[in-house]
C-alpha cells in the first residue's frame, strides 16, 4: 500500500448529514470537524444544514455542530458569526489549541469582550448584560496566560478587558513584580484611552505598590501625580526624608522627576503639605528665602563635609550655630532642599547655569540676518529680534541685543550694580543706533518681551532685570506703554509656571493701569506666571479687563484666563463662551476661544460636550477654538475619535482658518506617536488648499519636534519651496522644530536646510512672509544656545503641560506676532545634570557610546560662507587655474609638514617629529585623539607621562600600516553634559566611578550616590549668572554677564567687574 | 478475520438476501444498520487509517454503498440516491491503489450522470464528466449518458426519447422515464419564448401529449400563467416586455448632490 489515500471532497460527509439516523449525522459531524480546514469551501454551502442541527433541541451533539459552523465562518472571514457559534460550542472550543482558528477567535473574543466592557462602563443606568460564556472564555484565557508565565500578556488583556481584579492577580502572581508594575504603568499611558479608566488602573497599581516590602517610590509618585493626590506624595517624601541618606537622595530624585512634569498646581500642593522646617523664617517671597537658606547651609565646603558626617553619625556634635537636635537640623535641611526642588527653583537655577555655561549660539548667523534684513521691513525686523530671543532662550546672554537694540542701556542696567543706581529715569528713550530705532510700538513690546525669553528662569533677578521698563507707580509717562506692557509679558515668561513670587506684582500692575497695551502684557504675564493655578482672585482681575471690551486687552485677557485655568475644566469656560458670543471684537472672541480650549487641556472625554458646543457654533472663530479644544483635550493620546473628528473638519469646514487649525491640531493629538503623523497628514500636505498645507506642515513640526524624524523631513522638504508664501513660512518653522539639535552628520539634510535658510534671508526678492519664517527658523534651529530641544513629553511619558500650552499659544502667531515667544515654554534643556546630596554638581564622567560627531554642536558659521554666496563667479582661464592649483598644492603640503612637526613637539613626543609620513594629516588626528584620551585617564595628576608618549609613538608605528581611523566610537562626557535625545540610548555609566546614579536615566536631573563621602568633592558649575550675595531687590545685579561677546565664557572665574562702555547718542 | 468485519459481512449478506427477495422495507432497515456499523471502521473515508483489514473493509463498504445506490433507484428516491452516491464517491475517487476498481463503478457513475441530466443540472454534469478519465468515456454506460446530453443540448429530443429503448443497464429505465419529463419542460420553455400562441393541437403534439386532457393538466400544474382561449394557448409574452417608465428622480438627485458634496471635500 504505497499510495496513501486522501480525501478529495467532503461531499460524502455532507451527504451523510442528511441521513435520517442520528449516529450517522454525528459521525459525519465529527469527521467534518477534522477536515474542515481543507474543505471549508465545500462545507460552506451546507452551513444551513449544520446550523439547523445546532438549533435542533433534540440533537445531542449541538455543540459539535456549533464548532463546525464556527470554523467554517472563521474560514469565510465572518469572525462575528464565528465567535457566536464558538461560544455555542461551549467546552469544545479549546482555548489552548494552537491553531490559527483558535488564535483568531480568541483575539476576537477578547476584542468583543473589551468593547462590551467599555460600553458597559459608559452606559450609566442601563446595564448591558455580558454573555457569561464570553466572560468564561476570557477568564479561561487569562488564567492560562498566568499559568504559562505570560504575565505581560495577561496584564495587557486584563487592562484591555477592564478586569482590574485579574490585573491585580496577574501582577501579584508575577515573579518580577517591579517589572510588571512598570510595564503596567507604561501600558496605562500608551494604550488606555479613557481617562477615567486610566485613573482606575493607576489607582490599582498604586495599591499594589504600597503593599510591596520595597516599593519603587519613583514610580508610585509618578502615578500619584497623575492621579492628583498630593497628600500621599507628600507623606512618602516626608517618610523618605526622615530615612537614611540614600532615602533622602531618592526623595530628591522623586522631586526632580515630579518637577519635570511641570504641573505647578500639584507641586505647590505637595510643597504646602510638607511640614514647615523650623529654621526657615517665613517670608512671602519663599523662592529667594529658600535660596538664601540653601546657600547659607551649604555655603562652604567645610560645612558641607560637616553636614555629611553629621548624617552618618548622629552623635557627632555639630559645629553649627544651631543648638537643636542634629537629627532635626538634618531633617529641616533636607526639607528645605526638597521644597526648593519642588518649587522648581533648584532645577531652574541649575538649568540656567547649564545653559549659560554651555551656550554655543552663533552670533554670526544673527549678524548675517541683521545685515540682510531691510530697514523698513518691520516684520523681518521683529522676527530678527524674536530669533535672537529664541536662540538665547534661557541663557541670559543678551549680547546681540545690547549691541543692537534701541533700549540698549536698559539692558545694561542690571549688569552694573552701581550703574543701576546711578542712571536715572532721564536717560530713558535715548536712541542709540539708527538700526535700533526701528522698534516702535508693538515691535517695542515684542523686543522687551524677548528679554523675558532670554532670561527665562532667572527667577531671582527677573524683576531687577526688567525694572527699568516696568511701569513705575506714581511716575506715569516715564516709559512707553509698549515697553511697559512688554516688560510685564517678559516677567510672565521669566516666571512661567513658577510665578509664586511675581504674581502679586503683576496683579498690582494690572490693576493700576488703564492703558490697554499694558493690560495686554499684564494679562499674558499673569496667565503665564499663574499657569494652571486656577486662582480666583487673579481670574476676577483679568475678567474685569475683559469686560472693558477693548480689543487689544480683551484678547490677552481671554488667553490669560485660559492659561490660568489650564486643565481645570471649570465652569468658567461657559462664562467665557457666553462673553465670546456677546462681544463684537474678533480679537476678543479669538482670545477667548483659545482660552476656553486651554481650560479643557487633558480632560479627554470630559470635555466632549464643550467641544461639541464649540465645533457646532455659527461663528468660525469659535469653531476654530473648538479645534484647539480638541487638540488640547486629547493632547498626546492619539485618540482615534479625536483624529477622526479633526480630519472631518479639516476637509469639510467652510472656513479656511478652521481647516488650517484642524490639521494643525492633529499634531497635538499625535505627539506621543510622532512616527504616525507624517503618514496621516501626508495627503493633506498635498491639498490644493494652502491653509491645509500650512496646517499639515505645522502638525508635523509640532508632533515630530526635536525628533529629526526622516519621514517628517521628507514631508516638509517640498513644502519649504511651496508656491504660497505662508506655506513656506510654516514649513520652514516646522522644519526647524523637527531638526532642532540635529546636526549635519546625523542627517545631511540639516546642512542643506541651513543653507536654504541663509539663501532665503539673503534673497532680496523673497516674500516677507517666508523671509520671516526663515529668520524664525534660524532662531529655533539654534534655540537656547543649541542646548535645548522641544519636548512635549517628559522622560516618564507624561505630557509636559507648559510645553504643550506653549506650543498651542505659539501657533497663534498667525494672528499676533508677540505670541511667538510662547515657544520658549516648550524648550527643555538637553542635559545630564548629576547632583550630590547637597544638590551641587560634582565632577563625574560617563560614556557616550557613539561617534562624537553624530551629536556635536553644529560648526560655527564663518564669515567666508556669508560673503561667498554673494560673490559672482569670475571667469578663470585654464592656464591660470592650473598654475593656481599647483601653487595651492605646494602650499598645502608645506602646511601639513609644519603642522606635523608642531603637533609632535607639542606632545613632547620626540619620535613623532622624526617620522616622515605621507599621510601626515590622518596621523595627526589619531595622535591628538590618543593624546587627549590619555589625558583623560591621567587627568588627576596630568603631566606628560611616559605612558602617553609611548602611546603616541605606538600610533606612529601603526599609522604606517593601517588606514586612518578618523573618529573614535565613544566619547567621555563630564557632568553636567549636553545629552541630546537621540544620544540618550548611547549613554553608559562607567563602573567603579565614585558616584552612582540613583536611577539609571540617561538625561535630566540625576541624583548621584557618593561612594567616597569622606573625600573632598570637586564641583562644577560653581559659577552662574545668578550668584548673588544680596537678597532680591532692585539693587541686585547679574554679575555673571561679562561684557564680551564670546559665547564660550570661562566657567570657573569670578564675575568680572563690568567693562567700560560708552553711550553714544 | 476481524469479528466486527464478520459481523458487518453477515449483516450485508442478510441485506443481499432481502434485496434478492425484493423485500425493500427490510432492505432499508438493514441498510441503515449497515451504515451505522460502517462508521466504526477507521479505515474508511475520510480518515483512511491503514488498519490491517483496510482492504477488506474498504471493499465491503464500497459494496454496501453500491447496493445502497441501486436500492435508492429501485425505491425511486432521488434524494437517497444523491446521498448514497456522494458517500460512495470517495471509494471510487480516493482509493485507487488500495483496492481494485469495482465492476459496478461505471454503471453507477453513468447512472449519476443521468440523474444530473434528469434534474437538468448541466453544469454539475460536466464537472462530473471532467473528473472521469478519457478511457471511461468509451464505456457504454458513460457513453450513453454523454450522447443523451448531446442530443438534449442540440434539441434532438426525439433521439433522447428513443434512447429509452437502448439502455445499457436495467436500473437506467427509471431515470429515462424521468428524462421524458425534463425534455417536455425544455420544449415548453422554448415554445414560450418562440411563440406568442400555439393552437391546442400543435401544443399537444409539441409537448408530446396524447390527449387535450393531459395538456390541460400539465398547463395548470406547471405553467399557470399560460392562457387557453379560442382553441389556442397564449404565452403572454407581452406582459414581460412592458417598459419601465418611471424615472428614479429622487435617487438621481440624491446621488448628484452627494457627488457635489464629495467634490467639495477633496483636499
Amino acid at each position: 500500500m504505497a499510495a496513501v489515500a486522501t480525501v478529495s471532497s467532503a461531499s460524502g460527509l455532507l451527504a451523510m448529514l442528511q441521513e435520517p439516523a442520528p449516529e450517522l449525522k454525528l459521525h459525519a459531524l465529527a469527521s467534518l470537524n477534522s477536515v474542515v480546514h481543507l474543505f471549508w469551501p465545500e462545507i460552506s454551502t451546507s452551513v444551513p444544514t449544520i446550523e439547523s442541527l445546532y438549533e435542533d433541541e433534540e440533537f445531542d451533539q449541538r455543540q459539535l455542530a456549533a464548532l463546525v459552523v464556527s470554523k467554517v465562518f472563521y474560514y469565510l472571514g465572518e469572525l462575528n458569526d464565528s465567535l457566536s457559534y464558538a461560544l455555542g460550542a461551549g467546552p469544545l472550543f479549546d482555548v489552548s489549541d494552537d491553531s490559527d482558528y483558535a488564535h483568531a477567535l480568541l483575539a476576537k473574543a477578547l476584542d468583543e469582550y473589551a468593547s462590551i466592557k467599555t460600553r458597559v462602563s459608559k452606559a450609566t443606568e442601563e446595564e448591558e448584560n455580558i454573555d457569561p460564556r464570553l466572560e468564561a472564555i476570557v477568564e479561561r484565557m487569562l488564567e492560562k496566560c498566568i499559568l504559562d508565565g505570560k504575565y505581560q500578556q495577561a496584564m495587557g488583556m486584563a487592562v484591555e478587558c477592564r478586569r482590574l481584579d485579574k490585573l491585580e492577580e496577574a501582577i501579584v502572581r508575577c515573579d518580577n513584580i517591579q517589572g510588571a508594575l512598570s510595564y503596567c504603568i507604561n501600558l496605562s499611558h500608551q494604550y488606555v484611552n479613557h481617562r477615567e479608566y486610566r485613573f482606575e488602573v493607576l489607582r490599582c497599581l498604586v495599591k499594589i505598590y504600597q503593599t510591596l516590602p520595597n516599593p519603587d517610590y519613583l514610580s508610585i509618585c509618578q502615578c500619584l501625580m497623575f492621579l492628583g493626590e498630593p497628600e500621599t506624595v507628600a507623606s512618602i517624601l516626608d517618610k523618605l526624608l526622615s530615612g537614611s541618606k540614600d532615602d533622602a537622595l531618592l526623595a530628591y530624585q522623586i522631586a526632580f522627576d515630579l518637577v519635570e512634569n511641570e504641573n505647578q498646581a500639584f507641586l505647590l500642593n505637595v510643597r504646602n503639605r510638607l511640614a514647615l522646617p523650623a529654621p526657615v523664617p517665613s517670608n512671602p517671597d519663599t523662592g529667594s528665602a529658600l535660596q538664601d537658606d540653601q546657600t547659607a547651609s551649604t555655603g562652604t565646603g567645610a560645612e558641607t563635609a560637616g553636614d555629611v558626617q553629621m548624617r552618618d553619625d548622629t552623635t557627632t556634635p555639630n559645629g553649627n550655630a544651631h543648638t537643636v537636635d542634629p537629627n532635626e537640623v538634618a531633617h529641616a535641611d533636607r526639607l528645605t532642599k526638597i521644597k526648593g526642588i519642588l518649587s522648581g527653583e533648584t532645577s531652574i537655577q541649575l538649568t540656567l547655569q547649564f545653559l549659560y555655561s554651555h551656550n554655543r549660539s552663533d552670533l554670526l548667523i544673527l549678524k548675517t540676518i541683521k545685515q540682510a534684513v531691510e530697514m523698513r521691513n518691520s516684520v523681518c525686523h521683529s522676527a530678527t529680534i524674536c530669533a535672537n530671543a529664541i536662540m538665547h532662550a534661557g541663557t541670559t546672554v543678551d549680547t546681540f541685543l545690547r549691541e543692537n537694540l534701541v533700549v540698549i542701556h536698559f539692558y545694561l542696567l542690571p549688569l552694573h550694580r552701581i550703574a543701576a543706581l546711578a542712571i536715572s529715569l532721564s536717560h530713558y528713550g535715548v536712541v542709540l543706533q539708527e538700526w535700533l530705532s526701528r522698534a516702535t510700538n508693538w515691535a517695542k513690546f515684542s523686543a522687551t518681551a524677548g528679554l523675558g525669553v532670554i532670561h527665562r528662569g532667572h527667577l531671582q533677578q527677573g524683576r531687577a532685570l526688567m525694572a527699568p521698563y516696568l511701569p513705575q507707580s506714581g511716575a506715569v509717562g516715564g516709559g512707553s506703554p509698549y515697553s511697559e506692557g512688554g516688560a510685564l509679558y517678559a516677567l510672565g515668561l521669566i516666571h512661567a509656571n513658577h510665578g509664586e513670587g511675581i504674581k502679586q506684582f503683576l496683579r498690582e500692575s494690572l490693576r493700576n493701569t488703564s492703558a490697554e497695551v499694558i493690560q495686554h502684557g499684564a494679562c499674558l504675564g499673569l496667565g503665564l506666571a499663574a499657569l494652571g493655578t486656577a486662582d480666583e482672585e487673579i481670574y476676577e482681575d483679568i475678567k474685569n479687563v475683559l469686560y472693558t471690551d477693548s480689543a487689544v486687552a480683551g484678547e490677552a485677557a481671554g488667553i490669560g484666563m485660559g492659561l490660568l485655568m489650564v486643565g481645570t475644566a471649570s465652569e468658567k469656560a461657559s462664562e467665557m463662551l457666553a462673553y465670546a458670543h456677546d462681544t463684537q471684537h474678533e480679537k476678543i472672541i479669538r482670545g477667548l476661544s483659545l482660552g476656553i480650549a486651554l481650560t479643557v487641556y487633558g480632560r479627554e472625554e470630559e470635555s466632549d460636550t464643550l467641544i461639541e458646543q464649540m465645533t457646532r457654533d455659527q461663528d468660525p472663530i469659535l469653531r476654530y477654538g473648538g479645534m484647539y479644544a480638541l487638540a488640547l483635550a486629547y493632547r498626546g493620546t492619539a485618540n482615534n475619535k479625536a483624529i477622526h473628528q479633526l480630519l472631518h473638519f479639516a476637509v469639510s469646514d467652510v472656513s479656511d482658518d478652521v481647516r488650517r487649525t484642524a490639521v494643525m491640531a492633529l499634531g497635538f493629538v499625535l505627539y506621543n506617536e510622532p512616527e504616525q503623523t507624517p503618514r496621516i497628514v501626508s495627503l493633506l500636505s498635498e491639498s490644493y488648499n494652502p491653509h491645509v498645507r500650512y496646517g499639515a506642515a505645522l502638525a508635523v513640526g509640532i508632533s515630530c519636534a526635536g525628533t529629526g524624524l526622516s519621514d517628517a523631513i521628507s514631508l516638509l522638504e517640498p513644502l519649504t519651496s511651496d508656491v504660497v508664501d505662508f506655506v513656506r513660512q510654516g514649513a520652514l518653522i516646522a522644519m526647524a522644530m523637527v531638526m532642532i539639535q540635529t546636526n549635519e552628520s546625523f542627517d545631511s539634510r540639516v546642512g542643506a536646510f541651513r543653507r536654504q535658510l541663509e539663501k532665503i534671508i539673503l534673497d532680496k526678492h523673497e516674500d516677507t512672509m517666508s523671509k520671516m519664517g526663515a529668520i524664525l527658523a534660524s532662531g529655533i534651529l539654534d534655540a537656547g544656545g543649541r542646548n535645548v530641544t522641544i519636548k512635549l513629553l517628559s522622560r516618564n511619558k507624561h505630557d509636559k503641560l507648559t510645553a504643550v500650552v506653549g506650543l498651542a499659544v505659539f501657533s497663534q502667531f498667525w494672528y499676533w506676532y508677540p505670541l511667538l515667544y510662547f515657544i520658549s515654554l516648550a524648550f527643555s534643556p538637553t542635559a545630564f545634570i548629576g547632583l550630590n546630596s547637597d544638590l551641587k554638581v560634582p565632577k563625574f564622567e560617563f560614556l557616550s557610546h557613539a561617534k562624537p560627531s553624530l551629536f556635536e554642536y553644529p560648526k560655527p558659521t564663518t564669515q567666508q560662507t556669508t560673503t561667498s554666496t554673494v560673490k559672482l563667479p569670475t571667469a578663470i582661464l585654464s592656464t591660470y587655474a592650473k598654475a593656481k592649483s599647483r601653487a595651492k598644492k605646494d602650499a598645502e603640503s608645506k602646511a601639513n609638514q609644519e603642522k606635523t612637526t608642531e603637533e609632535a613637539s607639542g606632545s613632547t613626543s620626540g619620535k613623532a617629529a622624526k617620522t616622515q609620513e605621507k599621510d601626515a594629516d590622518a596621523m595627526q588626528v589619531i595622535n591628538s585623539y590618543l593624546f587627549l584620551h590619555c589625558s583623560h585617564i591621567f587627568k588627576d595628576s596630568w603631566t606628560p607621562s611616559t605612558n602617553c608618549i609611548s602611546c603616541c609613538s605606538k600610533v606612529d608605528n601603526t599609522a604606517e600600516k593601517k588606514a586612518p581611523e578618523p573618529e573614535p566610537t565613544f566619547q567621555h562626557l563630564t557632568n553636567p553634559a549636553r545629552v541630546i535625545p537621540a544620544q540618550e540610548k548611547f549613554i553608559r555609566f562607567i563602573e567603579g566611578s565614585r558616584y552612582v546614579p540613583v536611577k539609571p536615566a540617561p538625561s535630566g536631573f540625576i541624583l548621584l550616590r557618593d561612594l567616597q563621602p569622606t573625600e573632598a568633592e570637586d564641583l562644577a558649575l560653581t559659577d552662574a549668572p545668578s550668584t548673588v550675595a544680596g537678597t532680591t531687590s532692585n539693587t541686585a545685579a547679574a554679575a555673571g554677564q561679562q561684557g564680551s561677546g564670546s559665547s564660550a565664557m570661562a566657567v570657573d572665574e569670578e564675575p568680572q567687574p563690568p567693562q567700560p562702555f560708552e553711550y553714544t547718542s | 478475520m476481524d469479528p466486527k468485519l464478520t459481523e458487518v459481512a453477515q449483516l450485508f449478506a442478510r441485506f443481499k438476501a432481502a434485496y434478492a427477495r425484493n423485500d425493500l422495507d427490510a432492505c432499508v432497515t438493514l441498510l441503515s444498520q449497515l451504515k451505522v456499523q460502517l462508521t466504526k471502521f477507521p479505515s474508511l473515508p475520510p480518515l483512511f487509517q491503514q488498519t490491517p483489514n483496510a482492504v477488506e473493509e474498504l471493499k465491503l463498504a464500497r459494496d454496501i454503498y453500491e447496493h445502497a445506490v441501486v436500492l435508492s433507484v429501485k425505491l425511486e428516491d432521488q434524494d437517497a440516491f444523491e446521498r448514497d452516491f456522494c458517500q460512495l464517491k470517495p471509494y471510487y475517487m480516493d482509493t485507487c491503489g488500495i483496492i481494485p476498481p469495482s465492476p459496478e463503478e461505471y454503471p453507477i457513475l453513468g447512472l449519476n450522470l443521468l440523474r444530473l441530466l434528469v434534474q437538468n443540472r448541466i453544469a454539475e454534469f460536466h464537472t462530473e464528466l471532467e473528473l472521469l478519465p478519457v478511457k471511461a468515456l468509451d464505456h457504454p454506460c458513460i457513453k450513453h449518458a454523454v450522447e443523451l446530453e448531446q442530443s438534449f443540448m442540440e434539441g434532438a429530443y426525439n433521439r433522447v426519447l428513443s434512447a429509452r429503448q437502448a439502455v445499457p443497464h436495467e436500473t437506467y429505465v427509471y431515470f429515462m422515464d424521468l428524462l421524458a419529463k425534463t425534455v417536455r419542460d425544455e420544449i415548453a420553455g422554448c415554445s414560450e419564448k418562440g411563440y406568442d400562441s400555439l393552437s391546442i393541437s400543435d401544443a399537444k403534439q409539441m409537448l408530446m401529449f396524447s390527449s387535450d386532457q393531459e395538456l390541460h393538466q400539465y398547463i395548470t400544474e406547471e405553467h399557470p400563467e399560460w392562457e387557453i382561449k379560442n382553441g389556442s394557448v397564449f404565452f403572454q409574452k407581452a406582459k414581460e416586455s412592458q417598459p419601465c417608465k418611471e424615472i428614479p428622480s429622487l435617487q438621481l438627485i440624491n446621488q448628484t448632490l452627494s457627488y457635489a458634496r464629495e467634490l467639495e471635500r477633496i483636499v
